[in-house]
């Protein structure tokens, strides 16, 4: 029988992955240039110390060389911060190779559109020239009845505007703008009104889009529309062969000298209602266009706002990086694009105010310009105080009351007549302030990858906002501007009424919320495409409308909207507000006042209170129906719901088994007649912080279920022949006794004591209590509540006392063994770690939930055994104390994304994770962590992580993840990722976050499939079994002492599991998902299957093949395979084996 | 000890190093089987006086769930069997755990172990030995069932409940050992330290004692922190930036820092450079 692996198998992949990972080891090994690579370096991606000769360091310096770090010291953080920058700059920026074919192809475009043929008169309303040749119009014509003649003639000029010619053209999306003015003889002084302007701007763009579409330099010609405004259509052309990348968006632009800017001033009508309604009996002019002329207005100012920033460009060398910068920036917080966006036209337009207003100086370099517009975006609330880039405006300039009248945001171009925010909302300009002083925030944190946070991290709206509502079916937003009389703003936004409803929804929103939340913000409707020859997409046709809300964790979970007092003027407000919810209540200090009340009783129920706040004020103020408001990822944690009657998540569970705690611990403390006193009683367990996945429930037990009974001890048995009883977690509890000099100094004499004093508790607990107990030799299980507490008695000084010993001469030597770290480890680090995170607890209330679903996770990967809960738990409190660039989470869906995102993209090679538990380290700290973990990089966890009480062990990650297995880990997590923030974003697909908590089993060599009767945790597996198992436990109200002692932590799975990885651990790894897995999955080491020459010490579960006079021995797998189903008697349904990977 | 590969006449496997081949099944109706390797235990100076030279098998590849009675069973085939002791290496095994109380000796892990079989006859050895490999060891037959799974945990668990009496008396029966092997030392050191003290007429007897041990043993952090304190001491006496060559020395060494941070970050960005770290999307 022989072994043999058909292919690369997936372990073998894996393991070569890890060679890529481990290189640094391996390669430093190899024979040829050892000396040159711990120079140079970065081949293999490891970073090491750099060791410069004391000739280098200490050379003379150049004036130069002094100025250079003299710049980097003061005016960087670091020089690192500005190298960063400089890199990400080179990455951006346009080649020269992609300019130059930039160049080439508008020239070639250029040359096309001056031979537009012209073509006879016509109505505005004949569309048939267009007709034949297939190309529509990008423009939605309703009403579609106009006045007008329209014929196409060659463009008078064709100018580059926007950021190509400025130079702040960014990667990935490299589009060039090209503005081409239509000529004076096709439009009409009386164009300005009633979109006849615009209609014939999109004609004059089909005209051309049909000329070029004979032309052979264009690849693909699309429509789309400048910041989503469908008044100003462009036209998308991209180079025909490979070069795609680029793409020249065609403006058709009027003459700068078409209308007079008074015309278009926010206070005037452009948009008649007899005509936009179509309904001759309104007279008058109507009520006053500001976003349809400001629209209009805008198409005359492009030439000139160039001109404008290319003068101060020129003043200020940094600009165009600044700028580039600051795009960057933008763009990762999604705010660039979309209606009412902070596109990078403003980008400049702000750095040009800030130039013109010295408020930076025109020395300033890249890094502080953008740290100063960011400060300036945070300080400034251009909701109140509008700005202006107009030196001395004419007269008939509107003022900036004026403007503020008309609009949100206010910041007005140099011709002082255009508010270039016109289309942002509040609630956007809102959500850059709080992103720029939020980066301004951690940008000065040097215990914080600045760089990484301010400009690399995309801020995804569903991985930035607690809570995330998608308003779809946007159509019924139609009826709400019914129900809310918009039809002026209709009208002014050319009948979109989703932009028209958008304001109103969303100040609706902010009252309903009012201190729940921190932050509301709304997605930026995107712009769209689509083909020249398919008509423009409808307004339906819109994507959801995302809202983000951060929330105000004090106020979000309340049940109770405590209104004004009944009598006070703002009671109608409220109640106007409110509708039929509100009522009259009387509150406990006597007040009587207007209240609504929610239903929900668990956090669990409560988080979906703000759900039920917006569908209730959508459909009584707004007309949408419950079917149009979407929860995204509310549903993430029915996964770590459980109980029967109230679904819950686990926060009251936990609370109870900390009360039941903190009553023992009182109980400990008063005991009568101990021979030394307590010290201090502390909890050393997941669920005494709330971060168990399935917190203990108080259990009430049903005796006739177990038969056996222990009779000396009065204690339940686990039934021969049955299900595995119902599994009670003990809770590890450690109770330090004071020190005295009785203590013995011997390590085994200590043993013995704390055995004794074992016994001891347990006599008075029963004695002064009533509580039964078990004692061993280690710990003593005590029965309290419906809960188990396994005590475990502590002395301070036995770690100490195990690492002393004494030398031949007689000197006391203390040397570090792993039996008293394994001892530190569990009476102080785990301890301290529990009361630490139960404080995090205290702060974030959603800390415990976002633990739970992250471990559910690991669980449910089956990655339970690499990493331990606690490194688990770490790893989620480090986002919440080191959240930039976000803030802390506040819903687990939110936490649970960034978990998987920290897992997946953290560079765990190169850094170590510091996790400033109770803000205890220093800037300080963190480079000594840093430094040391460059030095003995090799020698540390492949995952390492740093805690205020561990600086250079990472004693929670040192038994693993392996390196293959964090290698796993990652891909799963990254994947895992991937597939929950589609299905979450998309609501066409099935919602079904189980799908990220179901492993993929195709990797593995061996499956062993369990007898879910005897598996304790069935009930909770991922998916839940459809019928339940009898396992001796009741409902009702427990005892809170007495009874038989019950089956305390007796879970045969743990056992099969630590029996195989004692017996097979060097040959294969086994995975199992704690929680309810009824699978535990086999994965060979690769390694171990090669053939070694025969040797006593090589001979565990392998047989001995002889081939001329050599002996080698190789695992004996077709043994092993049986000895699984042997040792897991009765547990075992049945062993499959994937022999598909590989030949017995 | 490369004794070539040979065949028996009756059909025992025999090995490179001596080892004999044997094959082992759980139950009579197994499918497969384990291999032990058996040879006469042999080492230069054994000392451990319950490993008789003669008499001892060393077994190697012994699966889990075989304990010490289920061994002693298995191969009292060949002869009444003495002692069965088993451990997961080779070699000696540690003295100080064997003279504890059952509840205080370290858990075992259950992995493959190696055995040494004492027979009371030394001819059992060679029996053993000359074994043929295709007719297995069986471990659980019907007359002697051996407990694996679920069983054998629901064994265990019934185990680990203890009477405190009897747990005390364990307890109580070591620390009276233990005390007295401290008392017995206090005296020698009492006993000692007497013996330096200066008699009446102002001798002092020097005696070797035992290795020099001295009364107290002055420990290694008390030496540190000593030598700490001196530094500390010369530290506080030193003039900072008081000479002129001890500033240019300051600020020297301030450029080196600068120059080597400069350096490290240089290092850093060609890394991620060439990792495409700074691809912000």
């Amino acid at each position: 029988l022989k072994m043999k692996r058909k292919h690369l198998t997936s372990a073998q992949s894996l393991e070569n992955e890890m060679e890529v990972l481990n290189e640094g080891e391996e390669s430093a090994k190899d024979t040829e240039g050892i000396k040159k690579k711990a120079e140079t370096v970065n081949e293999d991606g490891v970073l090491r110390p750099l060791k410069l000769s004391k000739g280098e360091l200490y050379k003379a310096p150049t004036v130069e060389e002094l100025n250079q770090l003299k710049e980097a010291e003061s005016l960087f953080h670091c020089s690192l911060l500005k190298m960063q920058m400089d890199e990400l700059l080179k990455e951006v920026a346009l080649s020269e190779r992609r300019k130059k074919l930039v160049d080439s192809f508008v020239q070639q475009i250029t040359d096309v559109l001056q031979s537009v043929p012209e073509t006879p008169v016509v109505e505005l309303t004949d569309l048939s020239w267009l007709v034949d040749s297939g190309i529509d119009v990008p423009f939605i014509l309703v009403p579609d009845a106009t006045k007008g003649k329209f014929h196409m003639e060659p463009p008078t000029s064709i100018d580059l505007i926007g950021s190509y010619p400025l130079g702040t053209c960014i990667k990935p999306k490299v589009s060039v703008d090209l503005a081409v003015t239509i000529p004076h003889s096709i439009l009409h002084p009386m164009d300005g009104i009633n979109q006849r302007y615009s209609r014939k701007r999109a004609l004059y763009l089909a005209g051309l889009a049909k000329h070029l579409s004979c032309s052979s330099a264009v690849g693909t010609l699309h429509y789309s529309c400048l910041h989503g405004n469908r008044l100003r259509p462009l036209l998308l052309v991209t180079p025909s062969g490979k070069d795609s990348n680029i793409s020249l968006r065609i403006h058709a632009l009027p003459p700068p000298n078409f209308l007079k800017p008074s015309r278009l001033h926010p206070q005037k009508n452009n948009i008649r209602t007899q005509w936009f309604t179509g309904n001759d009996s309104q007279q008058g002019n109507g009520p006053p266009t500001p976003h349809f002329n400001s629209t209009v207005l805008g198409d005359h100012l492009p030439r000139s706002h160039l001109q404008f920033l290319i003068a101060h460009s020129a003043q200020c060398p940094a600009f165009g990086d600044a700028v580039s910068l600051l795009k960057v920036w933008l763009r990762q917080r999604e705010l660039d694009q979309g209606i009412g966006c902070f596109g990078g036209f403003l980008a400049a337009m702000l750095m040009a105010y800030l130039l013109s207003t010295h408020k930076v100086g025109k020395t300033m370099n890249a890094y502080q310009l953008l740290r100063k517009a960011l400060h300036f975006l945070a300080s400034t609330d251009l909701t109140e105080n509008g700005i202006t880039l107009a030196k001395n405006p004419d007269s008939k300039a509107p003022s900036l009351p004026e403007f503020h009248s008309a609009f949100q945001v206010v910041f007005v171009d140099p011709s002082g007549h255009l508010n270039m925010c016109a289309d942002m909302t509040s609630c956007t300009y809102k959500q850059i302030q709080h992103e720029a002083s939020l980066s301004l925030q951690f940008w000065d944190d040097p215990t914080l990858d600045g760089f990484q946070a301010l400009l690399m991290t995309p801020k995804s709206m569903i991985r930035t906002y607690d809570n995330v509502y998608q308003l779809s079916d946007l159509v019924k937003m139609q009826a709400s501007c019914k129900k809310l009389g918009l039809l002026a703003s209709l009208m002014d936004h050319s009948g979109n009424y989703v932009l028209a409803a958008l304001p109103f929804i969303l100040s609706l929103l902010q009252r309903g919320l009012g201190d729940r939340i921190r932050l509301l913000t709304h997605s930026l409707p995107p712009d769209p495409v689509w083909p020249v020859n398919k008509e423009p997409p409808k307004h339906k046709d819109q994507p959801p409308l995302s809202i983000g809300l951060l929330l105000n964790h004090e106020r979000a979970l309340s049940v109770l909207e405590r209104g004004p007092p009944a009598d006070s003027p703002e009671a109608s407000e409220f109640q106007q507000l409110w509708g039929g919810r509100s009522e009259l209540r009387r509150f406990q200090d006597g007040a009587i006042t207007e209240a609504v009340l929610w239903s929900g009783t668990t956090t669990c129920q409560k988080r979906h209170i703000l759900l039920e706040i917006i569908v209730y004020l959508l459909e009584l103020h707004a007309d949408i129906p419950e079917s149009c408001v979407r929860f995204v990822g509310g549903q993430v944690d029915d996964v770590i719901k459980f109980g029967k009657e109230v679904s819950s998540t686990g926060e009251e569970e936990s609370l109870k088994v900390i009360q039941s705690f903190d009553d023992l611990s009182r109980k400990l403390w008063q005991l009568d007649g101990l021979p030394l006193s307590i010290t201090s009683v502390q909890g050393a367990h997941p669920a005494l912080r709330y971060t168990q996945v399935f917190p203990p429930e108080p259990a009430k037990l049903a005796y006739f279920f177990f038969k056996a009974k222990e009779k000396n001890f009065h204690a339940l048995l686990p039934p021969e022949g049955k299900p595995c009883p119902y599994y009670i977690t003990p809770i590890k509890v450690i109770c330090h006794m004071e020190g005295s000099g009785k203590w013995p100094n011997d390590h085994l004499a200590i043993r013995h004591i704390k055995a004794a004093f074992h016994i001891r508790l347990g006599e008075l607990l029963k004695q002064q209590h009533a509580y039964t107990y078990r004692v061993t030799p280690t710990y003593l299980d005590v029965w309290k509540d419906g809960l188990a507490f396994r005590i475990q008695v502590a002395y301070h000084r036995e770690s100490q006392v195990l690492r002393e010993s004494v030398t031949a001469e007689g000197m006391l030597i203390q040397r570090d063994n792993p039996e008293a770290q394994a001892l530190e480890l569990e009476t102080k680090h785990k301890p301290f770690l529990t009361s630490t995170l139960h404080g995090l607890q205290q702060q974030h209330p959603c800390f415990g939930a976002v633990c739970r679903l992250a471990k559910r996770w690991l669980g449910a990967q089956l990655f339970s055994g690499h990493i331990s809960e606690d490194a688990a738990d770490l790893l989620v409190a480090s986002l919440f104390l080191q959240p930039a660039p976000f803030t802390p989470p506040s819903s687990p869906q939110v936490g649970l994304l960034r978990f998987l995102h920290l897992l997946s993209s953290f560079d765990w090679r190169n850094s170590p994770l510091v996790v400033n538990l109770n803000s205890k380290l220093t800037a300080a700290d963190y480079t000594q962590i840093k430094n040391h973990f460059m030095l003995s990089r090799e020698s540390l966890p492949v995952m390492f992580i740093a805690t205020p009480n561990d600086k250079n062990v990472s004693i929670w990650t040192k038994e693993g993840p392996s390196v293959q297995v964090l290698q796993r880990i990652v891909t799963v997590a990254a994947e895992s990722l991937r597939v929950l923030e589609a299905q979450l974003i998309n609501p066409r697909q099935k919602q079904d976050v189980r799908v990220v908590f179901r492993p993929p089993l195709d990797t593995y060599d061996v499956l062993i499939h369990l007898r879910s009767k005897q598996v304790p945790l069935s009930a909770n597996a991922v998916d839940r079994p459809t019928t339940t198992v009898l396992r001796g436990n009741l409902d009702g109200e427990v005892r809170s002492s007495g009874g038989p002692f019950p089956v305390v932590d007796f879970d045969p799975v743990r056992l099969y599991l630590s029996e195989l990885r004692d017996a097979f651990g060097d040959l294969a790894l086994f995975f199992c998902d704690p929680y309810g897995g009824t699978v535990i999955a086999v994965l060979w080491k690769p390694k171990a299957f090669q053939a070694q020459p025969f040797k006593t010490s090589l001979m565990n579960a392998s047989k001995v093949e002889v081939a001329e006079d050599v002996a080698t021995t190789v695992p004996n797998v077709e043994a092993i395979v049986q000895d699984f189903q042997i040792i897991g008697e009765g547990l075992v349904q049945k062993v499959e084996l994937r022999t598909e990977k590989w030949v017995v | 000890m490369a004794a070539p590969k040979k065949k028996h006449a009756r059909g025992a496997c025999v090995i490179l190093g001596g080892f004999t081949v044997l094959s082992l099944k759980f139950q009579p109706n197994s499918v497969a089987q384990h291999q032990l390797c058996v040879k006469e235990h042999r080492v230069r100076a054994e000392k451990n006086v319950k490993r008789p030279l003669d008499r001892t098998l060393f077994v190697l590849n012994i699966p889990p769930y075989c304990s010490e009675s289920v061994v002693k069973e298995l191969f009292s085939q060949f002869g009444s069997v003495q002692s069965v002791e088993l451990s997961e290496k080779p070699g000696s095994t540690e003295p100080e755990t064997n003279s504890l109380s059952k509840y205080f000796r370290p858990a075992h892990k259950q992995c493959f172990k190696v055995g040494y079989i004492v027979f009371k006859n030394a001819s059992s050895v060679a029996a053993a030995k000359a074994h043929p490999p295709d007719s297995p060891l069986i471990v659980s037959t019907k007359e002697k069932p051996v407990q694996t799974g679920l069983q054998k945990w629901i064994h265990e668990y019934k185990q680990l409940f203890v009477k405190p009496e009897t747990l005390q008396e364990a307890v109580d029966e070591f620390m009276t050992k233990y005390d007295k092997k401290k008392e017995e030392e206090a005296e020698r050191l009492q006993k000692e330290a007497e013996q330096q003290q200066e008699d009446k007429e102002g001798w002092v007897k020097v005696t070797k004692g035992s290795k020099g041990i001295k009364a107290r043993p002055h420990s290694e952090v008390a030496n540190k922190r000593a030598l700490q304190k001196e530094d500390k001491k010369k530290k506080r006496k030193e003039l900072l930036n008081f000479y002129a060559w001890q500033r240019r020395d300051t600020q020297r060494e301030h450029i080196a820092q600068l120059r080597k941070k400069f350096e490290e970050d240089k290092q850093r960005i060609a890394l991620l450079r060439s990792q495409r770290k700074f691809r912000p999307y």
